[in-house]
């Protein structure tokens, strides 16, 4: 053990098996927080993305995607920074035993898999914890791991559903088959999952314990959303969908501002505020004694947001927010995650973006890790993704110590490998042609 | 009874806002003990949608939810003697999260860097919408301007209308979350080494950060392709079997579906009956099923219409179909699942009313699960934090209490 390493989890080395984004992105964040993270993959079964024939909508590089489309992929780029590769085939006995001789140096084990996954290779937290008896392993499957639905298939989709999310998000004035695609909850078992990890490590040092971290993806998100699981209760009416506006404040609203889709978020939080929103906003409409209380406000709210939008409209988003801002008045732009992220003077004074080279995508500016750390300065360390088995000589020869013949062996029986096998190709669960 | 993984841990919660509040909370969770510091006035959030409209300050839903199990200390900030008590909690305790604009505990000697030199040890964890540095360092904030601005909004909603929030207060809570899993990490290196350190967190950039964010960033630096919103029957990453995907109303509510590219295809023929379309020719290839997906979501629309979401969600188990039913909040806690695991736990407030309220976010097999408290009253621990924190005197309180310090 490294002590007085600078970084919270330097000391650590986790193993991960995961896709898509709630297990990667829990290994993303222990990575950037000092933690060894090894990914181990197989040439046999690919998580990234199409490559047989790669989409035309994968986002790599220049569109290109190469010789290697697995180590071109944008989305798993993004989210494997700071990580180790390891390609294993779990389903040989070279390839399992190769796996528990890691697990026998390694202090994390943690698989975002359907439940069954890990048993399946005979590798449930039993097994491996006659390996390391110290071993924190957690699984994270949508529901849980016990109950009627442990074994129930899910995705972020799910969870935002099951949970009341979906119910309450979207237009109020349109049916809810309007609602978009994207689901934020797997995120949350991340987060979780590295709090989860933290918090076992902490009672490991003091017990010499390990345990088994049962994170069920839903419930993980459902302590988001306490408050209005709390408004059923507590009052005769159910909570409805609301769009952009919230019962303290009005208004409040998200309007045009000129250009193509540019838009300005405002609330109006306080009588103080709208004192001032009037006087800048200069419409002698909004002077009626109407508007002068919350409820006046929101009864009226459609009205204003048409006065508000007449005086955005052909004004610059960002003259709006600092003029706005300078009046201490709660707004926003409506940043998208592409020119307009990469362009935000703030994000860049911050360093949020890292000049990322990657050994075959290339030189790309990349979203950096979240966390900034007096103790290093607030300075924070982006490695590129791994490339498929980038690892693999430095896990089995320095880690494990095998011999060069036993590695050569693992090679001739695909054990391990950089290059996925006729296949493997899991097709295009994430991408497919525009 | 087995302790949290965190027991023994003092956390000073001086937060007036969301994420920071909801993060000392989860650290609560498991096991460190939540001293939650407040100003005379009380926590702003005691008073927010308060439901009942009954005069009470404490019946706010969000409140209870954030401070459940913490205790509650209230005290004279503004004051010379107030702001020294806060220095010497702050020197008996572990870990400090407080969500004020950068620079506020500077002038009052009670930043990261002033109380290092009385406590080495301390973590200080600083929560705050745009953090510590940068031009939006001081900028007003809630929950839909923040969001705005974390590249979140712009992809919610329909391409021809205004950008949408989701429904919760989704942006701060994740900041929350991710800000008590850095806090725990720092508390294992500390373990080992002793040392604190200062948390910078902004809750845009967890948000602008999260992997839905980062993962619609990268194909725009490698490729340049745009992140608009997008119609419901599509996603950004294209069309998947598009007939079948998103929300779609059925004879109780909705059911949200997934289905992830074309090898869905038979599990969704079989699922709806309709073995027959998968060798059909307008339907046999993923290309002409998405030219023909208004014939194939009638299809798929009217194999819907007469069942219920429990029916679907059998079936969608069954045939292997992502998909999950659209519950309404209120039908949250009846859910068989959240039964069967115990989720939530009935909790008694101090005016007599048993809530349900939520419980861990994740088990940890060998600490013990959390009993949620009620949320505290305001000061309601005042006198017990002074005595078992700073040994104090009964009368040394009783004068803070005169002079109306505490």
């Amino acid at each position: 053990m490294k002590l007085g390493a600078s970084k919270p989890l330097s000391t650590i080395r986790a193993l991960e098996l995961s896709e898509i984004w709630a297990g990667p992105f829990c290994g993303c964040l222990m990575g950037d927080m000092g933690a060894e993270i090894i990914k181990v993959e197989s040439i046999q079964r690919i998580g990234r993305g199409p490559i047989n024939p790669p989409s035309n909508a994968g986002g790599y590089p220049d569109d290109d995607p190469g010789n290697d489309p697995w180590n071109r992929q944008s989305n798993f780029n993004a989210i494997n920074r700071n990580k180790k590769s390891l390609t294993l085939d779990l389903k040989t006995e070279q390839g399992l035993n190769a796996f528990k001789d890691l697990v026998s140096q390694s202090d994390i084990v943690f698989c975002n898999y359907a439940r069954t996954v890990m048993e399946n290779f005979g590798l449930s937290y039993d097994e491996v914890r006659k390996i390391k008896p110290d071993i924190i392993y957690m699984l994270m499957p949508g529901y849980g791991n016990t109950g009627p639905y442990a074994d129930y298939r899910s995705m972020g989709m799910a969870i935002d559903a099951i949970t009341g999310h979906s119910f309450l998000r979207g237009y109020p004035d349109m049916d809810h088959s309007s609602n978009s695609l994207v689901h934020h909850p797997d995120a949350v078992a991340a987060t979780n999952g590295v709090m989860a990890i933290a918090s076992a490590l902490v009672h490991r040092t003091k017990t010499g314990e390990g345990q088994f971290i049962d994170m069920s993806q839903a419930e993980s998100f459902m302590t988001h959303l306490g408050e209005i699981y709390l408004e059923n209760q507590m009052q005769s009416f159910s909570r409805q969908r609301r769009g952009n506006r919230h019962p303290d404040f009005a208004p409040q609203g998200v309007y045009k501002c000129s250009g193509e889709d540019n838009w300005i978020a405002i609330s109006i939080k306080s009588e103080a505020d709208w004192s001032k929103f009037k006087a800048t906003v200069a419409n002698n409409h909004l002077n009626s004694d109407v508007f002068d209380t919350l409820s006046g406000r929101q009864q009226n709210h459609d009205q204003i947001d048409k006065i508000i939008n007449e005086w955005t409209y052909s004004q610059d988003r960002y003259d709006v927010l600092n003029r706005l801002q300078s009046d201490e008045i709660t707004s926003g732009v409506v940043l998208d995650c592409g020119a307009d992220s990469y362009a935000d003077p703030h994000l860049n004074e911050r360093d949020f973006f890292q000049i990322v080279e990657h050994p075959s995508a290339g030189i790309y500016p990349m979203t950096g890790p979240i966390f900034k750390f007096e103790s290093s300065n607030g300075h924070v360390i982006h490695n590129p993704a791994p490339c498929l088995g980038q690892d693999n000589m430095y896990v089995l020869k320095e880690v494990l110590g095998y011999g060069n013949d036993k590695i050569t062996q693992f090679e001739a029986n695909e054990i391990i490998g950089t290059v996925p096998l006729p296949g493997s190709d899991m097709g295009g669960s994430r991408r497919v042609a525009k | 009874m087995p302790f949290g993984a965190l027991e023994e841990i003092i956390v000073l919660d001086l937060s007036d806002r969301l994420a920071a509040s909801f993060c000392a909370k989860t650290l609560g969770l498991y096991g460190c003990e939540v001293i939650k510091v407040e100003s005379l006035e009380g926590d702003p959030l005691r008073q927010w949608t308060s439901p009942t409209q009954n005069g009470q300050v404490d019946d706010s839903p969000i409140f209870l939810h954030l401070n459940a199990g913490k205790k509650s200390i209230s005290m004279d900030l503004h004051s010379k003697k107030g702001q020294s008590l806060l220095a010497d909690l702050m020197k008996v305790s572990d870990v400090v999260i407080e969500s004020q604009k950068p620079g506020h505990w500077e002038e009052k000697g009670l930043s990261y860097n002033q109380i290092k030199n009385i406590n080495p040890s301390i973590i200080f964890t600083s929560v705050t919408p745009y953090g510590q540095t940068g031009p939006y360092k001081n900028f007003a904030y809630d929950e839909l301007t923040l969001f705005a601005m974390t590249g979140a909004m712009n992809r919610e909603g329909l391409p021809d209308r205004e950008p949408l929030r989701y429904a919760g207060e989704i942006a701060q809570y994740f900041a929350g979350n991710a800000a008590a899993a850095a806090t725990a990490s720092t508390l294992f290196k500390r373990t080992l080494t002793g040392e604190g350190d200062w948390l910078d967190i902004s809750i845009q950039e967890c948000m602008a950060g999260h992997p839905h964010q980062i993962g619609r960033r990268a194909p725009y630096i490698y490729a340049g392709e745009p992140d608009p919103r997008s119609q419901p029957r599509t996603s950004a990453s294209g069309a998947r079997e598009p007939y079948a995907v998103g929300t779609f109303r059925c004879k109780d509510g909705y059911f949200s579906f997934l289905p992830l590219g074309p090898r869905m295809w038979p599990n969704i023929a079989k699922m709806i009956n309709r073995e027959d379309l998968m060798t059909h020719p307008k339907y046999d290839d993923t290309i002409k099923r998405s030219e023909n997906k208004d014939e194939l979501e009638a299809i798929f629309q009217a194999w819907l219409n007469d069942k219920t979401r429990e029916e679907i969600f059998k079936a969608v188990q069954a045939a292997g179909v992502p998909g999950s039913p659209i519950l309404q909040p209120e039908e949250v806690h009846k859910n068989e699942q959240f039964i069967a695991r115990d989720f939530f736990q009935d909790v008694t407030h101090p005016n007599g009313q048993t809530l349900r309220m939520t419980g861990d976010p994740f088990r940890l097999s060998n600490t013990a699960n959390s009993q949620i408290e009620p949320a505290p009253t305001l000061g309601q621990n005042t006198t017990q934090v002074l005595q078992n924190l700073l040994q104090m005197s009964y009368d040394e309180i009783e004068t803070l209490t005169t002079e109306k310090i505490i």
